[in-house]
């Protein structure tokens, strides 16, 4: 098993519950390696000290916050955590929403959650906290602090564990206001044309099931280094050319409609 | 305007959207870096070829594949981007799903799509259909020489495009080992959480939360930089609620937090009462149970409790 990332308590109420927070993710890439392309020999990354001229052990260093005029201000891990004590140690439950109420757009990183202590209570609380989520169909929000970062958080019930997924805060979003969203009049759709992409957009719906998505790309990156191993040359395609906006868009609709009826 | 960092055209049938890809969000992350601390300058990273011992300047980096211990294959940019198609500009949705199915855990990292150059018309009709339809286009983006499975939804005015994490890359919580208590809670005790869940129960105004840590951070920062000495905060926190079932009654009648004062004022007796019990059981059990709740919360939990372990 991973290593925890974060050991804390999980506040409830007056209720507290010591948790330990793993990734979610699981790393399934494929890792290339920096090498001297003239020997390929590995290239060694060492942090070095360029006053001394000498590399410098990982205790060695510490880090800095660099002020607007230059001067930099040493910050050693114990002063991050005095910022907000009680913060970096504790997710306390701050509200329960319904979990639709959260927008996607602010999704960072998913973890999970799982009691640490052996005591039967902790084990108890989990519990209860899961079973009274489930029940409700409520997920907590809270906030978590992590390599001197605070996030908020929604935690959530998910085959008897709890799940929690990292946001960012509201000022972090940046405002889609500030984007070139074609909203004015002249390129609104009319009810015809509305009517037809909402009828393309039904006959190619399905069920969510994220298994079928498998990783192409992830089995293609292991076809060329196959075929490179065996002294192949491995060309990238011509990317291919960028469709031209269709001039009249009913007719595009229509077509597009049409051709998806033919084929079921 | 956002600074654009992909441009291309998401087709739907015989339907092309030119778009601009930025980024949703902006890391606001108090950032440091690395120094060394007998001198405090600032840290490079130097590469070296583990053969010559000697550094080795950017251009002459390749990257390797390592197929068997210490045999690399060398792999090109170009190489790599064969990886990825040609599909360099375009993003294809190749069928819809309901948007509020997809568990958060999916979504890796969100853009927004703004519209380019005489495709508006079509933009706008892409958004007012999935918004319509609450539904999210799924396709595959190139990025950066690499392949994403994306989803295409409408947020607010935009398009936004999220890259999506596959099913394989999710741990699943099943995985995790967690300890089963010796009883489950009954039906008072599930009752009581409801009550309480219930009683925190509030629209999600994301608006409301603000990142009061990375206020936190920097005024340490300043009182740093002015010379002042930084407190270090004990490393260990006592046990606050060894008495999980008297906690839980406890934040029931109190609320505990001062805006949640709707059912406060008519419960401030039981609240006293249920205190004060609290209280005389937390005295009792604290001697039991402070071993395993004095050292939760710091980030050496297991290792402490392990070396304790050895000890004993």
């Amino acid at each position: 098993m991973a290593r925890s990332l974060w050991t804390g308590s999980l506040s409830f109420g007056l209720v507290n519950v010591p948790v330990a927070m793993y990734s979610g993710v699981r790393d399934v890439d494929l890792h290339f390696r920096q090498l001297h392309a003239k020997d390929a020999a590995p290239i060694d990354v060492q942090r070095w000290c360029p006053q001394d001229d000498a590399e410098v052990p990982y205790e060695e260093i510490t880090h800095a916050y660099e002020l607007n005029s230059g001067k930099q201000v040493i910050v050693s891990d114990e002063e991050l955590e005095a910022a907000q004590p009680k913060r970096t140690r504790t997710i306390d439950i701050e509200q329960f929403v319904d979990a639709s109420d959260v927008d996607p757009v602010s999704f960072n990183h998913p973890y999970v959650l799982v009691p640490t202590s052996e005591d039967d209570g902790a084990a108890w609380a989990y519990r209860l906290l899961v079973q009274v989520m489930e029940s409700t169909g409520r997920a907590a929000v809270g906030r978590v602090v992590l390599r001197a970062k605070e996030y908020l958080a929604i935690i959530r019930p998910r085959d008897g564990a709890l799940a929690l997924t990292t946001m960012y805060f509201a000022d972090e979003i940046r405002s889609p206001k500030d984007v070139e969203a074609a909203t004015q009049k002249k390129h609104r759709p009319t009810p015809e044309q509305l009517d037809v992409a909402v009828a393309v957009i039904e006959e190619l719906s399905e069920d969510w099931d994220p298994k079928r998505y498998t990783d192409g790309y992830r089995k293609r990156l292991q076809q060329v280094v196959a075929r490179k191993r065996k002294g192949e040359t491995v060309t990238a395609p011509a990317a291919e050319d960028q469709p031209p906006p269709a001039p009249d868009l009913m007719e595009a609709l229509e077509r597009t409609l049409a051709a998806l009826s033919a084929k079921s | 305007m956002p600074r654009s960092i992909w441009n291309g055209t998401i087709t739907l049938g015989f339907i092309a959207v030119p778009v601009k890809v930025s980024s949703a969000v902006q890391d606001k992350a108090v950032h440091f870096h690395q120094v060394h601390a007998a001198d405090g300058v600032r840290i490079k990273q130097r590469r070296v070829c583990s053969k010559e011992g000697k550094e080795v300047p950017y251009k002459e980096v390749a990257k390797g594949y390592e197929v068997s211990g210490g045999e690399y294959v060398l792999l090109s940019a170009e190489e790599i981007a064969a990886a990825a198609g040609d599909r360099a500009h375009r993003v294809n949705l190749e069928e819809f799903v309901c948007a509020c199915d997809i568990d958060p855990d999916f979504f890796a990292r969100t853009y927004y799509l703004g519209a380019g150059a005489d495709g508006e018309a079509a933009y706008r009709l892409l958004h007012d259909a999935l918004a319509r339809t609450g539904r999210a286009g799924i396709g595959r983006w190139v990025f950066h020489n690499r392949e994403y499975l994306v989803a295409v939804r409408a947020y607010d005015d935009v398009l936004t495009l999220h890259t999506m994490r596959l099913a394989n890359e999710l741990v699943a919580p099943g995985d995790f080992d967690i300890p089963k208590p010796s009883r489950a809670p009954n039906k008072r005790e599930a009752e009581m959480a409801t009550a309480l869940v219930d009683s925190l129960h509030e629209p999600f105004k994301p608006a409301a939360f603000k990142d009061t840590y990375r206020e936190a951070l920097m005024a340490l920062i300043k009182r740093k930089a002015k010379g002042e000495e930084i407190e270090i905060p004990e490393p260990a926190e006592p046990g606050e609620a060894p008495d999980l079932l008297a906690a839980l009654e406890a934040s029931l009648s109190d609320g505990k937090r001062p805006s949640q004062t709707k059912s406060r004022a008519s419960k401030s007796k039981a609240s006293k009462a249920s205190k004060a019990s609290k209280a005389s059981k937390a005295s009792k059990a604290s001697t039991a149970k402070s071993q395993s709740a004095t050292k939760s919360g710091t980030s050496k939990t297991s290792k402490s409790r392990s070396s304790r372990k050895a000890k004993r």
